[in-house]
């Protein structure tokens, strides 16, 4: 303290007031090397205030005109100091109550944990990890099954769910020879939707949703054998469960950035609609394709050639597909080639084909019969198991 | 003079003067707290709006002494925690909750959503109550606190119920709803062991509301009639059956435009002159001791401290938006180096790019309009300081501190609660 010791023993006007009444008084303060000593009566020791148990209506800066200080000794009392002199000499004295200094000490704790936030998010992006997958996986089977049929409920909304008994039966027949190709042991559900649009998703709880202008943009049995086993491998990977376990975090963290009443969550059917799926994600997905077709003796072929003619259409007039399902699944990014050459490079084993002629007719006439989706509040009975 | 004195006895007590000093370097300390609350990633807000607030009370001079703001950040920051995990996140589960067990858009879902909304608007009578409460325990002059005595749930309940009869009454209720929750926070409010006194009623507020509900009605027939006839007069012109041309159309629309737009900011001067109107009557109710507050604000001063605020605003945005563009744009800049050659295709790197700018500038847009919030804020409280003064006087020396413990009321976790973090 000796290196500011020009700036004691210097005397203030002041007031004071105790803290017991709303009264205050003149009294004169003297700036010392044990702290604020202030004389109270002319005669008689100082009460003095140490500089660490200091504290000051607002922080001290250089504009500081003049100063409010109180002391934890003393709660309640309060000293008040004109002219900038006082303040700007307090503030070398005790430095701890400039406005930097504060500052810095109730950010420096949240400064670090944001360091630690953002080294954390680059660790787990760099290390592939997933705490959205990992929530995903711990759901129990009944919410998945809760959050499936919600996903179809919203996306079916307005339109009608194709039923006609000898499409049904056929489908499930393709359904089941696929299911059970698939090693994991899920019993999977699949809807045809009546909706022109060309297109698959998956939905949570292994639930796959066709439409109508898919089946009659297939050229056979085996492309659609092709998009359900590719579909069945999103399912199996959890990725629609992701996707909204992510979709929902994103909201929360929005509604507690923003503060909301859970509004944005509404509709968890379009926000699946809006998902895309990573590059990996797809490739994963290919893999189970390929893997279920192979275990199902289904050719391989059916799909690549479903896949490359589509990505052709895509590529022609594009904003044909969704962002879901088939639309990343033939997004024209630079490796569509690569994974068709996968795909087409996996043949090579005795097959035969997904469907009968005759249950393929069947199946592409399932929409001769439907029913509002709002009827159908149990998925369809058609468990593959 | 009051009765209790007689002519040889001055009054007891003295004047207090109210002024305003006002606060220097806010624009500084409006870019610190910017750039912490970046920093922190939004964390430091809660201790930004402490060091506003200790320098906006700091501001505010009774007797050329400093009002103190005595709460901290920490203090904020533990009543938003509280709230999330009581309020926001049990909201939040119900909501997707109902959502799971009776599908989107069902009715039951509706109901609990509806309900959801209703109960909303209940803690926002809570939130107000509370908030008030927070402040005025954590605001002292000369050591002395105040505080707010009284329950919060009456005055949730009366901001409720009035809330749901303004449609019913067409607006009309709204001077004696506003008066009656203002009476209800300053007959409880207290500065030290002096109790604040509402004394008056909603009566002499009719008459300006009675000329700004009118008043609109006008305005908005005026508008209509107007651009009825800017319309009638294109056509006219035209003759019957006359196509407009694109350049006449869009002669109509900036006619249209601009009449609204007249409309609107005669709109926001009624308004503001109503405002004003309250202010004064709320002020000049409001007895303390043997000194009572008066009102002075005009419409004018508050719409002109409106809307220059809005254009602090708005020149506060746009720094932070160009700021935000070039650092973007040196970054970009930086990455381009960096990436080795053939490794992303330039659609990549632009998509990546959209990826990561697109939610940073949502954030940047909404946050930079906060930059200069400070200063907006001291020039909004100055002008009220400024035309506001304290009449009569008050015994200062009977004025003991509050019997509410500072402790019990300030520091537990139930009363974390009161910290408004709505």
């Amino acid at each position: 303290m000796s290196m500011h010791s020009d700036l004691f023993h210097q005397r203030f006007e002041a007031r004071f007031s105790d803290g017991r009444t709303a009264g205050s008084r003149e009294i004169k303060v003297e700036l010392t090397e044990r702290g604020i000593a202030i004389l109270q009566h002319e005669a008689g020791e100082p009460l003095i205030w140490p500089y660490g148990a200091l504290a000051t209506a607002e922080p001290l800066t250089d504009h500081a005109i003049d100063a409010l200080v109180t002391c934890s000794y003393q709660p309640g009392a309060t000293l008040f100091v004109q002219g900038p002199r006082f303040a700007r000499a307090l503030a070398k004295l005790a430095p701890q109550l400039t406005a930097s200094a504060e500052r810095w000490r109730s950010a420096s704790p949240w400064l670090w944990g944001a360091v630690a936030t953002v080294a954390l998010s680059v660790i787990v992006w760099l290390a592939d990890l997933s705490p959205a997958r990992t929530i995903a996986s711990m759901l129990p089977d009944k919410a998945r099954a809760a959050m499936g049929r919600q996903v179809i409920a919203s996306m079916s909304e307005g339109r009608s769910v194709c039923d006609d008994p000898s499409g049904k039966k056929a489908l499930g027949k393709l359904t089941e020879r696929l299911a059970s190709a698939t090693h994991a042991d899920r019993p999977f559900t699949v809807v045809v939707l009546d909706w022109g649009l060309v297109n698959a998703f998956a939905t949570p709880g292994e639930n796959v949703v066709l439409t109508r202008g898919l089946l009659e943009a297939a050229e056979g049995p085996d492309e659609i054998a092709g998009v359900l086993a590719h579909e069945m491998g999103h399912g199996i990977e959890l990725h629609p469960e992701t996707g909204l376990v992510r979709a929902m975090g994103l909201a929360a963290a929005t509604e507690l950035l923003m503060g909301g009443s859970g509004g944005a969550l509404g509709n968890i059917g379009i926000v699946l609609l809006q998902l895309s799926y990573s590059r990996d994600a797809e490739g994963q997905a290919d893999d189970h394709a390929i893997s279920i077709l192979r275990q199902a003796s289904v050719s391989s072929k059916g799909f690549a050639h479903f896949f490359e003619r589509m990505s052709k259409r895509d590529g022609k007039a594009s904003g044909g597909l969704g962002k879901g399902g088939l639309g990343g699944m033939l997004s024209s990014h630079p490796e569509t080639g690569e994974r068709l050459a996968k795909v087409l490079a996996a043949g090579g084993y005795d097959a035969t084909p997904a469907l009968t002629e005759a249950d393929w007719s069947e199946l592409k006439g399932i929409c001769a019969n439907t029913s509002p989706a709002s009827e159908q509040s149990e998925p369809p009975d058609d468990k593959a198991q | 003079m009051d009765t209790q004195t007689t002519k040889c006895q001055p009054a007891p007590g003295v004047h207090l003067d109210l002024s305003w000093l006002p606060p220097i370097g806010m624009i500084g300390l409006s870019v610190a707290n910017f750039v912490y609350r970046l920093l922190t990633l939004g964390i430091y807000d809660f201790w930004a709006r402490t060091e506003v607030r200790k320098r906006l009370w700091s501001a505010i001079r009774l007797d050329g002494e400093p009002l103190v703001y005595t709460g901290t950040g920490k203090e904020l920051f533990l009543g938003f925690l509280i709230v999330f995990g009581v309020v926001l996140l049990p909201i939040l589960f119900v909501s997707v909750a109902a959502i799971l067990v009776f599908g989107p858009n069902s009715a039951a879902a509706n109901l609990v959503q509806a309900a959801i909304y209703l109960g909303v608007v209940v803690l926002f009578g809570l939130g107000i109550y509370r908030a008030q409460r927070y402040r005025l325990l954590r605001t002292s002059w000369r050591g002395i606190r105040g505080s707010l005595e009284g329950r919060s749930m009456p005055y949730a309940t009366t901001y409720f119920l009035t809330m749901l009869l303004i449609p019913v009454t067409l607006g009309w209720i709204i001077p004696w709803r506003t008066t009656k929750l203002q009476s209800m926070i300053t007959n409880d409010a207290r500065f030290g062991s002096e109790p604040f006194a509402f004394r008056g009623s909603s009566g002499p507020l009719y008459a300006p509301f009675a000329v700004l509900w009118f008043g609109v009605l006008a305005l908005f027939f005026a508008a209509s009639m107007i651009s009825g006839i800017v319309i009638g007069t294109i056509q006219g012109a035209l003759g019957p059956g006359g196509e407009p041309s694109e350049a006449i159309k869009q002669v109509y629309g900036l006619a249209l435009l601009a009449v609204f737009a007249l409309a609107y900011l005669f709109y926001l001067f009624m308004s503001a002159w109503y405002r004003a109107r309250t202010i004064n009557h709320f002020a000049d109710c409001t007895f303390i001791d043997n000194a009572r507050f008066n009102g002075r604000l005009t419409g004018a001063g508050l719409l002109w401290i409106d809307l220059t605020n809005l254009a602090i605003l708005a020149a506060g945005s746009l720094i932070v938006m160009a700021l935000a563009v070039a650092i973007g744009g040196l970054i970009v800049t930086i990455a381009g180096t960096i990436v080795p050659a053939g490794s992303l295709t330039p659609d990549e790197v632009t998509a990546y790019a959209a990826t990561i700018a697109a939610p940073l500038l949502v954030v940047i847009t909404v946050l930079s309009f906060t930059l200069l919030l400070p200063v907006t804020q001291a020039r909004s409280m100055g002008y009220l300081i400024n035309n506001l003064s304290l009449e009569g006087t008050l015994d200062v020396d009977k004025i003991s501190q509050s019997t509410a413990d500072p402790m019990a009321t300030g520091e537990g976790l139930a009363q974390a609660f009161d910290v408004d973090a709505f």
